[in-house]
């Protein structure tokens, strides 16, 4: 390696140690960069700041094992089945518990099939379980068209007595206003309407259509004045101020004559042509007069209602017409009659009677409620109970549609559901079904036409994953297969959140006194591989959060068990590099004999490490998963930390301290176990003799 | 090698008499925990709340200064709310909050497939690393064939797995700890980081015979690998033991006996490829000499 490869070698590494700080450190690194911005205005972009995710054990919740009870469903459905289960139970838990991020997955253990659920954050499991064990309920339900009920007695002798006391209420305020008292005051005081009073009771600029009395009242009075009496709408009663009044959109009144003709929209039972239709009312345009347009429009008009209505459109302001048409009018001379203009409906005539530029009146107000009927009728459901429901469904499946090749979904009823599904589609042809799945409608097919066979099709643009998750959710409410609980845990979130800050401390500590070790026993080599030592640190780290791996407290101590085996191997290439030194090289040929030499034990040792991780994982609980993973990774990432790592350090460093070894390699003491040992099986003890070596001073003259 | 003789026969009495005391992990039943914010009730007050309930195989044990763990057979959810219920009846009064801190029950399924799969995995592990060294010395033949250098670490390993399950058999005697699947895994993590230093060391006994396999005695090249290797293997060994240590003492009660088998086993794991392994290569070589 050249010595500029070298340096980007190193810069490659620096930039890394840095990027993964960054990324497993958000907040302090945004808090470098805000400062940076502030300082020098270089407008750095922050960080998203996102955590770990965090297992179970460290930010408390429930952890559950459903066994789904399969017997009565056959080999390739229980798959369907048991998916279809899963996938209501999460729905219940996201929907119903309102668990952001649950964790719902099958697994099958031998011939069972089980359902794992965990729910971070849950502490009441008991809600959680019953949720979770109910059968998912399918209904059908047909539109809701009842009128709503009469108010009973009683609700009418309360609603009587609450607009009583908000009628007094309201002649308090208006005798309160009229004895001087300030309008803002008044709002503050009396106003029942939240949104506008903290505002001094301001409005904003109101037109007839959203509050006709007021709108009236505002007509005939001038600017700043106050009214003297209540004005009551159709919700309560106003004290209304007038503060300003502007121009408004012009609006226009006007009736219209229309001939269409085959193939415009909306042209029902009329043959004639587009030639015709023009030729017949350039023909009406030249009789029309503003006097006889309405008879002429009553005799010839093809507008369906034209006959009584006269064609009359009444007033309207820009945007309601479509655009042809709305061109012409307002332009026109008021009292005239148009060319024919032609628009998508067909040919029309357009008689203008009047144009007008209503005000806009900005008013404020003080209100106080008054209630109606509809404020304590309780809201009309749009949907009814049909009486059939998922019981009677046989099952549903995807299917295809053979003419327009659409993916829908079939259901197919027993007899009792058949003939209530022939009654309901008889009642409601033309109307629409909905199909409700837990509460919710999941699909609202329109009926188009009575169905008698027991079978119905679902089609409405569905992809085919669409359909299959509705069929499973159909037939999950149809076959709703049974589950039992078979193992939970909870835990508590301060337990968890004590168990994440005392296994953090117990990581820095092993850390820092690796460290210390390290410096201590092998010097400079020992520092440079505490570089090498942070770099696995963070890159571990990294890792976790870049694939998403769930951080547990098993995790988290296999992370701090693979602190003290990532050393393990500059351990071996520093115990080489000793060796090499003693036996007379210089430094850098030692080093590199170093590396090279130690490699094969530390691949070796180390895939033993991973036979057992994958024997760990294969066990396939949270706590063992989590610590084999880290365990794993931590393991592969020190590999290359440690050597790859160490070695670059080491060779841009090295040459800074010439050839010789000196104190900062080499440690002294050297433990020599003498071969008589093993000569005899019963020595149990260790004659070991500690002594300096005497080959390592050999350069050091 | 006496020492480590005499230590494993040790254990395995301590093994043979005691037994391990499995957790609900291996058995299946109830574990709940439950802390009392003023005043605990008395363990005799406990159980005759619990004679009322009729359930089975109750235990119960104080913990910490505030809390009681129970253990129980497995529990529906319909039966642990009732307990629950029965407790904040009986003690949840005068300011008195019963808590329930963590609950796990754990069904006869779930158990006995952790059970199993353990079971695999312990065997599965072993396999593997036989398998694996007789791969990794299959160019070293002589002397010793390289399989029996699998065979040789797995003997060292069986060493370590005696030592960590007799110090909890006395530990689960005296001190009522429990084998749960976090003990699987540490040993698991033994095996194969107590075979990572038996491999070094083999590895630089298979380099010098490379080298220089027909100056030496065999017993001569095994004690110098031995010699080379004895200070990366304290070394290692140490830093391993200082970040557990760390989890020890600092980790939290959770994660205590998970730390406490792997500072054993590791320890352990060092002592046996020094003093268990290499000795071993020599004698095999010296049996297959007197033979011949």
């Amino acid at each position: 390696m050249t010595k500029s490869q070298l340096r980007y070698a190193m810069g490659g590494i620096v930039a890394l140690f840095i990027l993964c700080s960054v990324y497993i450190l958000p907040a302090y690194a945004n808090k470098g960069i805000n400062w940076v911005n502030n300082k020098t205005n270089l407008g750095l972009p922050t960080v998203p700041q996102s955590g770990f995710n965090l297992g179970l054990d460290l930010q408390g919740g429930a952890h559950l094992v459903y066994q789904a009870n399969i017997e009565n469903i056959l080999g390739k459905d229980q798959v369907d089945a048991v998916e279809g289960v899963r996938d209501v139970i999460e729905r219940r838990v996201r929907g119903g518990l309102g668990v952001a991020e649950p964790l719902v997955q099958t697994t099958k253990v031998g011939s069972d099939y089980r359902i794992i659920v965990e729910l971070p954050g849950v502490t009441d499991v008991n809600q959680a379980i019953k949720m979770i064990g109910e059968t998912p309920v399918l209904e059908f339900k047909e539109e809701n068209n009842e009128p709503p009920r009469d108010l009973t007695a009683d609700e009418k002798k309360q609603m009587d007595e609450y607009n009583k006391l908000a009628d007094k209420k309201a002649k308090e305020a208006l005798l309160a206003v009229a004895r001087g008292m300030d309008f803002t005051e008044g709002v503050k005081k009396y106003s029942e309407d939240t949104q506008s009073i903290n505002n001094g009771g301001d409005m904003g600029f109101i037109s007839e259509a959203i509050n006709p009395e007021a709108y009236t009242w505002a007509k005939t009075h001038k600017v700043g004045e106050i009214s003297k009496d209540l004005i009551k709408s159709a919700s309560g009663y106003n004290i209304l101020k007038k503060i300003s009044e502007k121009d408004g959109d012009k609006t226009v009144t006007a009736s219209h004559l229309l001939i269409c003709y085959m193939g415009a929209k909306g042209c029902e039972n009329v043959t004639l042509t587009k030639s015709e239709a023009l030729t017949k009312i350039q023909e009406l345009k030249k009789q029309a007069t503003p006097q006889n347009f309405s008879d002429l429009v009553k005799k010839n008009s093809t507008e369906p209602n034209a006959a009584t209505s006269g064609g009359e459109l009444g007033t309207f302001g820009k945007g309601q017409m479509v655009e042809a048409f709305e061109k012409v009018v307002f332009d026109m001379p008021v009292n005239a009659i148009s060319e024919p203009v032609e628009t998508e409906f067909g040919y029309h005539l357009i008689y203008k009677k009047a144009e007008t530029t209503p005000k806009l009146y900005n008013l404020a107000h003080i209100y106080v409620k008054i209630k109606a009927k509809t404020d304590i009728l309780p809201p009309t459901d749009q949907w009814k109970s049909s009486g059939l429901s998922g019981k009677q469904l046989d099952r549903a499946e995807v299917s295809s549609n053979q003419s327009t090749g659409q993916v829908e979904v079939s259901l197919k009823f027993n007899d009792e559901g058949t003939k209530l599904f022939s009654d309901i589609t008889t009642r409601n042809v033309g109307k629409t079904v909905a199909i409700f799945l837990d509460g919710t409608p999941i699909s609202i097919p329109k009926v188009n036409e009575p169905i008698s066979g027991g079978s119905a099709v679902i089609s409405g643009g569905f992809t085919l994953t669409e359909a299959k998750l509705l069929s499973q959710r159909l037939n999950s409410g149809a076959l709703p297969v049974p589950v039992e609980l078979i193992s939970q845990k909870t835990i508590a979130a301060s337990l968890g959140a004590d168990s994440l800050t005392k296994s953090f401390k117990a990581g820095i500590i092993g850390l820092l006194l690796v460290i210390c070790f390290m410096i201590l026993y092998y010097r400079l080599p020992g520092l440079l591989s505490v570089f090498a030592l942070l770099l696995y640190a963070v890159l571990s780290l990294s890792i976790f959060k870049l694939i998403g791996a769930t951080l547990t407290l098993s995790g988290i101590a296999g992370l701090i068990l693979s602190i003290g085996m990532a050393v393990d191997a500059n351990v071996l290439v520093f115990e080489r590099l000793k060796e090499e030194l003693r036996s007379g090289k210089s430094i850098r040929p030692a080093m590199e004999e170093a590396f090279v030499r130690a490699w094969s034990s530390i691949r070796d040792s180390n895939v033993t490490t991973l036979i057992s991780c994958v024997c760990l994982i294969w066990i396939g609980t949270g706590f063992v998963q989590g610590f084999a993973v880290t365990l794993a990774i931590g393991v592969l990432v020190s590999m290359f930390t440690a050597v790859t790592v160490t070695r670059t350090i080491m060779r841009l460093v090295l040459p800074l301290f010439g050839d010789k070894a000196n104190i900062l390699f080499l440690g002294h003491t050297k433990i020599v176990i003498p071969a008589p040992f093993f000569n005899g099986v019963n020595s149990a003890g260790i004659s070991s003799e500690i002594s300096k070596d005497p080959g390592f001073r050999r350069d050091d003259k | 090698m006496a020492v480590a003789v005499i230590t494993a026969v040790i254990c395995v009495v301590f093994v043979a008499m005691w037994g391990l005391k499995p957790s609900i992990d291996f058995t299946g039943g109830t574990l709940l925990e439950l802390s009392f914010s003023k005043n605990r009730p008395t363990n005799v007050e406990m159980q005759k709340v619990l004679d009322d309930l009729s359930l089975k195989n109750v235990t119960l044990q104080q913990a910490d200064s505030d809390g009681f763990i129970m253990r129980t057979s497995f529990l529906n959810e319909d039966e642990h709310q009732l307990v629950l219920k029965k407790m904040r009846e009986q003690f949840q009064k005068d300011d008195n909050v019963v808590r329930e801190e963590g609950f796990e029950t754990i069904g006869a399924a779930v158990s006995q497939q952790l059970r199993q799969r353990a079971l695999w995995a312990i065997i599965l592990v072993n396999l593997g690393i036989i398998i694996y060294i007789g791969y990794a010395f299959r160019k070293v033949s002589q002397p010793i064939a390289s399989w029996k250098y699998g065979a040789l670490a797995i003997v060292a390993l069986v060493h370590d797995l005696l030592v960590v399950l007799g110090v909890f058999a006395v530990l689960g005697h005296f001190q009522g700890i429990e084998v749960d699947i976090g003990f699987v895994v540490a040993l698991l993590t033994v095996l194969g980081f107590s075979v990572h230093d038996t491999i070094v060391v083999y590895d630089r006994t298979r380099e010098n015979l490379f080298n220089r396999g027909h100056k030496q005695s065999f017993a001569e090249i095994v004690n110098d690998g031995l010699n080379q290797t004895l200070m990366r293997s304290i070394n290692t060994t140490m830093t391993t033991l200082l970040s557990l240590l760390a989890l020890y003492f600092f980790g939290g009660p959770s994660i205590h006996n998970f730390a406490l088998a792997l500072l054993v086993g590791i320890a352990s794991g060092a002592y046996s490829s020094l003093f268990v392994a290499s000795p071993l290569l020599v004698l095999v070589e010296e049996w297959q000499r007197k033979k011949a």
